[in-house]
């Protein structure tokens, strides 16, 4: 019938969270190029014979089928295009990608042109998954995204007198996203200190393409630092906890202690080896 | 439910309300909370009594174990309090329903910790909102000679990054964390799957 709306609509989406709707049915957030963030009703997924279950999970690649329903469009067709499947199987990757897809759904609008964004977390994936640092993927995504929505931070010059401000001695506010130096610092209470080398990283970050991005090396602790600094800038443009940026944090924690306690056990091993 | 607002305009009627109340148990359509609700109201006054006591005495007796933070009435639970069962080995579930589709393969003889749910950040669950503190006191200090420890979350993203975290926690403890077997369908749930492929996945377990 021409001059109808049409009934299908095919797209590629990546999956960004799942929730339950009553028994087996799922309420699926897609983002989509085109039409922006997605909810869209999956029916009948958590039944052990649905096939279309393991395509729909978060953090897939997926090309679509959607019938539209009057309150919300319902999927008929599943298809995944990635499943990230080396991602999934390490929990510091796996977290920080949940991390990134909660990003997206925070400052992607409903039913709106997102093509910007699905590529920014599509190629964050992508590089996550591949095995890219986690650090350099997260932050230059985070940067990327805000930049991307309006809200990119001022790292090099002071937000007080747009002078440049000296890596050293810095104070930085997340709320005013951006840093501010000495002379000003007064007119800035809620500022705190930034950590030197965390700030060249973050400039270096901003400023450097990708490629050179990941070539900076970053310990453990460094990363850390890194990891505080943006979550807390994050949260202060989001307007709210990160869920996933705490589970982030906690994986972390969770792996340097077991590596701390496989490297006490090895000194065991080593005394006793020494005793006999 | 507006065809049950009380004509004089004084709010919900009590119909209304056990319609709504029954609409919010998991499973019950609108269609069915009606049908329920009229099905109380022309009930004897001692069904009705039943009903209500039922409900109150669920509540009342009904605990969480200190153990395995399995559902119960007595504390510890029958399963924990069990000298039967295997001592070395704990299954941890996201359920109470999970231990009741697992005891039914007959396959497992060891003892259940139950999470109270997954790691879902999107959802808003951390680790910190789930039993993990508890299963960690337990292997500590209650029941020592835990050897192993089988994660049965469900076999999707949840499941995984819960038994991924859960591995780094206890591995520094010495104990053997291990998964389900594949062969369980992906994004699917466990309370779904037949006893036969439970019990299966159960025996090939693998390290995680
Ligand atoms: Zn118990």
């Amino acid at each position: 019938m021409p001059g109808r709306a049409p009934r299908v609509t095919k797209t590629e989406a990546i999956v960004i969270r799942q929730r339950r709707l009553g028994e087996a049915d799922r309420i699926v957030s897609l983002l989509t190029p085109l039409r922006g963030k997605v909810d869209v009703v999956a029916k009948g997924v958590l039944r052990s014979k649905s096939r279309m279950a393991g395509h729909l999970e978060a953090l897939t690649h997926v090309e679509v089928v959607l019938a539209h329903g009057r309150s919300m469009d319902v999927v008929t067709q599943a298809q995944a295009v990635e499943s990230f499947t080396a991602l999934r199987g390490d929990l510091d990757r796996l977290s920080a990608a949940l991390y990134l897809a909660e990003l997206a759904d925070r400052f992607t609008v409903e039913h709106a042109d997102a093509t910007g964004l699905f590529t920014l977390l599509h190629s964050a994936l992508v590089r996550l998954d591949r095995g890219d640092g986690q650090q350099v993927v997260t932050r230059t995504y985070e940067l990327a995204l805000l930049e991307a929505t309006g809200f990119r931070p001022e790292w090099t010059r002071c937000l007080g007198c747009d002078l440049d401000v000296p890596a050293e001695g810095a104070r930085w506010s997340a709320v005013e996203g951006g840093v501010i130096g000495a002379e000003c610092a007064a007119k800035y209470p809620a500022a705190v200190p930034i950590d030197a080398t965390a700030l060249r990283v973050l400039r270096a970050y901003q400023s450097q393409p990708y490629e050179e991005a990941g070539r900076i090396r970053l310990t453990d602790d460094l990363a850390a630092r890194l990891e505080q600094i943006m979550h807390s800038l994050m949260r202060a443009v989001a307007e709210r906890e990160l869920k996933s940026a705490a589970f982030v944090s906690a994986a972390r924690h969770a792996r340097v202690a077991e590596e701390a306690a496989e490297a006490t056990g090895d000194e065991d091993d080593e005394a006793e080896a020494l005793e006999d | 439910m507006s065809e049950f607002r009380d004509p004089s305009g004084g709010g919900a009627t009590p119909i209304a309300r056990l319609v709504d109340a029954f609409h919010r148990l998991p499973g019950i359509g609108p269609k069915s909370a009606q049908r329920l609700a009229y099905h109380v109201l022309r009930a004897p006054e001692e069904e009705a009594r039943d009903l209500a006591e039922a409900l109150m005495e669920v509540k009342r007796s009904v605990v969480l174990c200190a153990r395995c933070q399995n559902v119960t009435t007595e504390n510890p639970c029958r399963i924990c309090s069990d000298t039967g069962r295997e001592r070395v080995i704990i299954c941890v579930v996201e359920e109470p329903l999970d231990v009741v589709a697992i005891e039914r393969t007959g396959g497992f003889h060891g003892l259940y910790h139950v999470l109270h749910g997954v790691i879902s950040p999107a959802d808003g669950v951390g680790p910190e909102d789930l039993k993990i503190a508890e299963l960690l006191t337990r292997i500590r200090d209650t029941d020592r000679d835990i050897t192993e420890v089988i994660v049965a979350t469900n076999p999707n993203l949840e499941g995984e990054a819960t038994s991924m975290y859960l591995g780094r926690l206890l591995r520094p403890l010495g104990i053997r964390v291990t998964r389900l077997a594949r062969g369980l369908p992906a994004g699917a749930d466990l309370e779904y799957a037949d006893d036969v492929t439970l019990g299966r996945a159960l025996e090939f377990r693998q390290e995680v």
